[in-house]
């Protein structure tokens, strides 16, 4: 499969030339439609570009389709879900299609992920230590003591405290905070170029949060990768993240540097989040009007269109395309 | 020490289960018709024979008094006598018993050699053919009569095809010469293999009904912890960074799986171990099932509440140990 046409005009970027770390374009991935019919799209062209050792966030309502773009990258869709089209690249090389014997190499070896609910992300019945070995051991063939060695090395790297003895503890034994650190140990344990990092502080408390979020920044620096941080608050793309990305019904709808784009958006569905935000702040509740659309079909028209403010008649015509203004893309006809 | 408290607390719970299991089997065997006395000096004896006989037994007496009695004789290690035996209750179980764990055991392994890895199979490949069997199969075993599916393979395996021999208990050949009372083991001890062949010959169809039976709730069981983990945060996690398929199932959910499995094993076999009544029945298999209901045709209540008794302390000891065994080996339960 590759890129749908009318693309063009994306890669013409600040950096041009230079091949992004990721690139994601019109990916399209749709659930069911065998001859039961019953077809949902939940991803409808989404294009993303990460260039390398760049911090970039994923932002959108629940639903928006964020965490199935990350498991499209990584080649694993859930059962039932199909890419109908678009093309990803890593570096250049097409992963949509790739056999898996080298999509399996590449998920933890270029391309790491980290989820919520860090306990759950831990088998209950191996040590943190062993699972993090295990991860050194399946991607460089190193051996079990130099990969447990490498895995406390990491713990202790991530400020865990007496990392020798807690890598042989149980995740029972940790709590969120530090399993999460673990976690993010795992992730980087062999130098991956992208670290996705999937809403990995929902469900920490406040001081938590900031804590790892400070250390998934640092690590990512300090080892040249780049970041895809994926959140529903644009509060915390806002300070961590240089890139920003906003996703909408299954389509990226502005996307830039963040200080830019926050400063002033150029999709209303970006004025809108960045509202709520403003709104829930100052202590009063915002919520955009009306709810996300359920996508059974190809999209026709804006799918912000019904909730839009400055919505307009050119708005129902055609799904408006990503177009570059300035240093970023916005999906507005309006724009 | 928490390993002994937690093992004297469930002692002490075996203790008031085992109280009320003896309570209630001796009320039920007490209320039934008929007096035992007859059974003794026979239906023709004069009244004043059988009102001694009722005296010597305390049957004048009334049924707390009788539990009391009975109770005070359990505790001092005597089981009763058999009237319709008329030998000592603990000298029938102890010929009888060996018969029911020959029988059990061969019945676990069976079950548990089909219906785990049948369990794994048909949960990792979901509509497969092999999921389609497994619930055929296992849909029979839960569903049909142990007695009646023992009817049934007798009727095919015996009856037309005449692989299996007669059901007439343990052996047709020569008994082995006595180590264990497990007539294989004996055999196999005594290097005696034509015993070991007339032996096995005669187990194999009530252990594989056995197996049927107990093999379909295990292997439902299987299949629901094995889907259930493989679609758990940390299947996912593992997957994403990387591990092969191989070490996904093997290291990863299985583990995961078999602690949990493993008590409805031990359920499984607690009762196996407490003599499997009808097909004990079916197969003429003399051990404590048919032990149990011989004497109950005969009204002849000392050694169904000695049988009864010992298949509950059974249950509850095999239970204990897989208990105490999950204790040990489970890191949630051991730090
Ligand atoms: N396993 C699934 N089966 C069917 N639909 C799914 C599945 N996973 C996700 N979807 C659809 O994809 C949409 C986007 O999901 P997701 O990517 O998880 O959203 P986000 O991460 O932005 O909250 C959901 O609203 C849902 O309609
Ligand atoms: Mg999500």
């Amino acid at each position: 499969m590759n890129a749908g046409g009318g693309m063009d005009g994306i890669d013409r970027g600040p950096g041009a030339g230079e091949i992004p770390l990721l690139t994601v374009e019109d990916l399209t991935v749709g659930f069911g439609g065998g001859e039961d019919g019953g077809m949902s799209i939940p991803l409808q062209g989404v294009s993303l570009r990460v260039p390398r050792a760049t911090r970039m966030s994923l932002v959108g309502e629940s639903g928006s389709g964020k965490s199935l773009t990350a498991s499209a990258v990584l080649g694993l869709l859930p059962e039932g879900a199909r890419v109908l089209r678009g093309s990803i690249r890593l570096e250049g090389e097409e992963l949509i299609g790739a056999d898996e014997r080298r999509m399996r190499r590449l998920r933890g070896g270029r391309i790491a992920i980290m989820f919520q609910n860090p306990r759950a992300s831990l088998n209950p019945v191996h040590t943190v230590g062993g699972q993090i070995a295990e991860v050194i051991r399946v991607h460089s063939g190193a051996g079990r003591r130099e990969s447990r060695n490498r895995a406390v090395d990491l713990l202790d790297q991530m400020g865990i405290p007496d990392a020798r003895r807690r890598a042989s503890d149980y995740v029972h034994q940790y709590s969120g905070g530090m399993a999460q650190r673990a976690v993010l140990a795992m992730a980087l344990s062999c130098r991956p170029d992208l670290l996705i990092a999937d809403e990995p502080t929902t469900g920490l408390d406040a001081t938590l949060q900031q804590q790892v979020l400070d250390l998934v920044i640092e690590q990512v620096k300090a080892r040249g990768a780049s970041l895809l941080l994926i959140t529903h608050d644009i509060a915390i793309a806002r300070q961590t993240c240089e890139q920003i990305a906003v996703m909408y019904a299954g389509r990226v709808m502005e996307s830039g540097p963040t200080e830019e784009v926050t400063a002033a958006a150029a999709n209303p569905y970006t004025a809108a989040l960045l509202k709520a935000f403003v709104t829930v702040d100052r202590g009063r509740m915002y919520a955009i009007p009306g709810t996300v659309p359920t996508l059974s079909g190809p999209l026709a028209e804006c799918p912000f269109a019904d909730r839009c403010e400055m919505v307009g008649p050119e708005c129902r015509e055609r799904v408006p395309e990503l177009r570059r203004i300035g240093g970023r893309e916005v999906a507005c006809v309006k724009a | 020490m928490p390993l002994a408290i937690y093992i004297s607390r469930r002692l002490a719970y075996m203790l008031v289960a085992l109280f009320g299991v003896s309570l209630v089997t001796f009320v039920v065997t007490r209320v039934l018709p008929g007096n035992p006395a007859y059974l003794i000096v026979g239906a023709m004896a004069d009244e004043s024979t059988v009102a001694a006989v009722v005296e010597r037994l305390g049957l004048d007496q009334s049924i707390y008094e009788q539990y009391v009695r009975y109770i005070r004789q359990l505790l001092s290690g005597d089981l009763g006598d058999s009237w319709r035996t008329s030998n000592p209750v603990s000298v029938d179980i102890g010929a009888r018993w060996p018969a029911t764990i020959e029988l059990g055991s061969t019945a676990l392994v069976l079950a548990l050699a089909w219906s785990v890895p049948f369990g794994i199979l048909s949960a990792l490949r979901r509509r497969s053919l092999s999921d389609r069997l497994a619930n055929a199969v296992s849909g029979l075993g839960v569903s049909i009569p142990e007695f009646w599916l023992g009817l049934i393979l007798l009727l095919i395996f015996f009856g037309t095809l005449e692989w299996a021999p007669a059901p007439i208990g343990r052996t047709l050949g020569e008994v082995p010469a006595h180590t264990t009372g497990l007539y294989t083991i004996d055999a196999i001890l005594a290097r005696d293999w034509e015993a070991f062949k007339a032996a096995a010959a005669q187990l194999i169809l009530p252990a594989s009904t056995l197996a049927l039976v107990v093999g379909a709730p295990l292997l439902r069981v299987t299949r629901g912890f094995m889907r259930e983990t493989m679609a758990s945060h940390h299947i996912r996690s593992a997957r994403a960074l990387g591990i092969p398929e191989r070490s996904i199932v093997l290291r990863h959910a299985l583990p995961n799986v078999l602690l949990p499995v493993s008590t409805m094993v031990a359920i499984m076999y607690g009762y196996l171990l407490g003599g499997t009544v009808l097909v004990e029945f079916v197969f003429a298999w003399p051990g404590i099932g048919k032990y149990a209901i011989d004497s109950i045709a005969a009204s002849d209540s000392i050694p169904v509440l000695a049988a009864v008794l010992l298949s509950a302390i059974t249950y509850l000891f095999v239970y204990l140990m897989m208990d105490v065994l999950h204790f040990v080996i489970d890191p949630r339960t051991r730090t």
